[in-house]
């Protein structure tokens, strides 16, 4: 059989392709920079608009852009600068007042911004919902006793008890912004859905699962000033299809792994940014099940366990060690926290002590993906140099973090656990108290004196004072041995060179008002 | 009396699918409440309290046992109502509405493309079984089979959206631009296609070779009637039958399977609407997707069970001479 085309196949066909190429070539998704206009990725589509019953970073991202706080984060920064707020003063530990800037109004037509509806805000915190149920976010202001309103623009926060974490937790936060108590009554259950505020940006369009499109607020009056016209965000889960579509050019700013930091610098137009993260990555043993109610177990598994090794091989080398609860950037950093080598004489010999000379059996609880995979076989291999054999169980995310319900941590052996971090110390420490025993304490380990600290750290007022409170809390976790540091993690992220990106520290939040076009 | 038999045998089918979508969605709405793990974990994170989990699980309804949510759910269902997203009270039903054209356009995409092109690569083998041309097809269809597609998507991505691009990565268009959605269609319909081809190619091509070998077509060829018209007009009608069976199970598993085109080339389709919800315990969302996706496979799969019906004499035959079902 011989395929001999006609004059008109041959030209339909070159037709036919010559239009693809042309098409390609003018699509949008393939068009100059419009230095107007950034396209980021976000790593789910969003949720929940209300601020206090917002899913996560990426609903608080957009939240920050479109309502103001009295006061909110600096670029790049832990520390807090005004922003609704023309004057806040402590007035005293359980006391402060609020001066606002005149003029502020929210956008839709539901007018000024005033004490009445910053009041309405944070007391909605404290107060049941329409259903009579707590809000998502009720916990962040628990010092809250109420806010009085002085005048129309002037008002005064008062606190149960001193509450120096309000600053970072809650009003710098997702948790101090401001909303409209106008358009809360008429938006009713849209609120999840409709953003209302008065900063820098609109957010003038939200297709789930497709995008979200915020847009310069043209009758902002604040203080902070927004650098691009448009921000569009996409939803994409998967890491690979976000560094293809960077590579392409239909993104210009996506959270990349470390690992892939050199290929994607690699091309002409991209930057890679990397931010040490404040998150803390562990594992330790239940504490309540034996052979681990023994602290010469729990001493020999921190000695017989390689944490550089592990650093290496399930990191690439390329993250900082934690020998600690605190990320160096946090107040309450421990400096001088002691780094545990490697020293399998000493394991054996206290595992000899304990009555273990010959090992045991036990299981490693882990979420599933491939890091941590890694990690744990790097344990299951070091710990077996000791005679421990580790059984690796690896859950689904969502199985996995449901071991934090029912006391469902009762059951567990030894587990790998990464939290994220805030940049209040005392929203670290909690999850070690007694008291999250059954719930986010799954060493199950209890202990008094460290319930005593973290509640002293969380109502002293003085930095220096709370400093030496939370170094001495994680002396406490440092001597349990229930608690082995890996990593705070490495945030990386890659733009294109043109873009300067406005992460905060921890990684996860963004201001979108703090991306700006870099200077050379 | 002929006609109360094809009554009988469509009052049949139907009556089997609905009672296998019924039946799918309770095992669904069981097996989703045995696996560990629930929104309310994702939603409240580290602040999942027992009270916090507890009223938040009061608030969408998971506080009710198992039998009462699932007549909930068929109760809502004759008024058209899926349920609400647990994160934001978005109803379920305009979110499958929304997802369901881009999961429909690709699948229906990858089929006519793997039809088009597994058929006349069929008749080609099946002309000269054994030639070049059929070891080529041969070799490359079980290539294209045994490639798992998000492999070949990306593949595709690397080739055509960062080397060339031609065409892009991201989404299934802007809306109301269908030349946009058009171009947007092209690579995973490509990559959801590729298996098909080989698969509907090396399938016909048995069925027509069966056919060629029959008596029948020994007296054809006794005629003088050309190779190509008895291919064409003769063996390519019968033979195509299984093929047609495969062909509706094979668009219900496009739409339920191309999840794997959807989460790589971000499309916002059916698929990656549920592989979301399944990571979230978004279970609304997940029995209302999974639902639609029932519904229209059974639903294919009816269609072509009855067009097959039809286009068999032999079975037509059986149902108008009241031999039932």
């Amino acid at each position: 059989m011989t395929f001999n085309p006609t004059r008109r196949q041959v030209l339909v066909g070159g037709a036919s392709v010559a239009t693809i190429v042309a098409l390609g070539a003018v699509h949008p998704a393939f068009a100059g920079a419009d230095r107007t206009k950034i396209t980021v990725r976000v790593e789910k589509d969003l949720s929940n608009l209300d601020p206090a019953n917002r899913s996560g970073p990426i609903d608080l991202n957009v939240i920050w852009s479109v309502q103001q706080g009295l006061i909110s984060f600096k670029p790049g920064s832990t520390e807090w600068e005004l922003d609704a707020a023309e004057e806040l003063e402590q007035v005293s530990d359980t006391e402060i007042r609020f001066k606002l800037r005149g003029g502020l109004a929210f956008t839709g037509g539901y007018g000024d911004l005033t004490a009445e509806d910053v009041k309405f805000s944070f007391e909605r915190f404290i107060k049941p919902d329409a259903e009579g149920k707590p809000v998502t976010y009720a916990k962040d202001w628990s010092a809250l006793d109420r806010v009085e309103v002085t005048a129309p623009l002037e008002g005064r926060i008062i606190l149960k008890k001193p509450a120096p974490a309000l600053y970072t937790i809650a009003l710098a936060d997702g948790s101090g912004r401001i909303v409209s108590k106008k358009a809360f009554e008429a938006l009713g259950k849209d609120i999840a859905t409709k953003l209302v505020g008065s900063g820098p940006y609109v957010l003038k369009e939200w297709t789930p699962r497709e995008q979200f499109v915020l847009e310069i607020n043209p009758d902002y009056k604040g203080p902070i000033k927004a650098h691009f016209h448009q921000i569009v965000g996409k939803p994409i889960g998967e890491q690979k299809t976000a560094e293809i579509a960077f590579k392409s050019g239909e993104i210009d700013f996506t959270a990349i792994d470390p690992e892939n930091g050199k290929s994607l610098a690699a091309l002409p137009d991209a930057s890679i940014t990397e931010i040490p993260a404040i998150d803390y990555v562990w594992f330790g043993p239940n504490i309540e099940k034996a052979p681990f109610d023994d602290i010469r177990v729990r001493q020999a598994i921190r000695y017989a366990v390689d944490i550089d090794a592990i650093l290496q091989g399930a990191y690439s080398g390329l993250y900082p060690r934690a020998n600690a609860l605190l990320a160096p950037s946090l107040l309450g950093y421990w400096k001088d926290a002691p780094v545990h080598a490697r020293d399998l004489e000493k394991a054996q010999a206290l595992l000899t002590e304990a009555g273990h000379a010959g090992g045991f059996k036990t299981k490693l609880t882990i979420e599933a993906n491939a890091r941590y995979e890694a990690i744990a076989q790097i344990i299951q291999a070091n710990l077996a140099e000791v005679g421990i054999e580790v059984e690796i169980e690896a859950l689904e995310s969502a199985a996995y973090w449901a071991l934090g319900e029912n006391d469902a941590s009762k059951d567990l052996e030894l587990s790998l656990i990464k939290f994220n971090g805030k940049f209040d110390p005392g929203f670290q420490t909690q999850w070690f108290t007694s008291a999250q025993v059954g719930q986010w304490n799954w060493q199950r380990w209890k202990n008094p004196d460290f319930d005593a600290l973290h509640e002293k750290g969380g109502v002293t007022v003085d930095p220096a004072e709370r400093e030496k409170i939370y170094i001495e809390a994680q002396k406490l976790l440092d001597e349990s041995a229930a608690f082995i540091w890996i990593t705070h993690n490495l945030n990386a992220f890659a733009s294109r060179k043109w873009l300067k990106p406005g992460v905060l520290p921890n990684g996860n939040n963004w201001l979108y008002t703090a991306f700006t076009q870099a200077t050379a | 009396m002929r006609s109360a038999s094809l009554q009988m045998h469509l009052a049949f089918k139907l009556a089997t699918a609905a009672l296998a979508v019924a039946g799918s969605v309770v095992l669904l709405m069981a097996l989703t409440r045995l696996i560990p793990g629930d929104p309310a974990t994702v939603i409240l994170g580290s602040r999942a309290t027992p009270e916090a989990v507890a009223a938040l699980n009061a608030r969408i309804g998971l506080d009710k046992p198992l039998i009462e949510q699932v007549f909930a759910f068929f109760g809502r269902l004759v008024s058209g109502d899926l349920g609400e997203d647990v994160f934001n009270g978005r109803p379920v039903l305009g979110l499958v509405l929304n997802a369901l054209p881009n999961t429909a356009a690709l699948a229906i995409a990858a089929m006519l493309c793997a039809v088009a092109i597994g058929i006349p690569l069929a008749l080609l083998c099946a002309r000269w079984p054994g030639g070049k041309a059929d070891r080529l097809v041969a070799f490359l269809s079980v290539g294209f089979i045994s490639t798992p597609s998000f492999v070949v998507s990306v593949f595709l991505l690397m080739v055509f959206s960062v080397h060339l691009r031609w065409f892009p990565v991201l989404g299934a268009g802007e809306s109301g631009d269908l030349g946009d959605q058009l171009w947007h269609l092209v690579l995973p319909t490509a990559a959801l296609a590729a298996g098909w081809v080989g698969y509907i190619a090396r399938l016909l091509r048995s069925s027509l070779l069966e056919i060629l070998g029959e008596s029948h077509v020994r007296t054809l060829r006794a005629y003088g009637v050309s190779e190509t018209k008895i291919l064409m007009k003769y063996a390519l009608k019968p033979a195509i039958l299984p093929t047609l069976a495969v062909l509706g199970m094979g668009f219900g598993e496009l739409l339920g399977g191309a999840v794997f085109a959807e989460v790589i080339f971000n499309r916002p389709g059916l698929g990656s609407l549920i592989y979301d919800a399944i990571r979230t315990r978004n279970y609304p969302v997940v029995q209302g997707g999974v639902f639609v996706i029932v519904m229209l496979y059974v639903l294919t799969n009816l269609i072509a069970d009855l067009s097959q019906s039809l286009i068999d004499p032999r079975e037509r035959a059986r149902l108008t001479s009241g031999r039932g079902h």
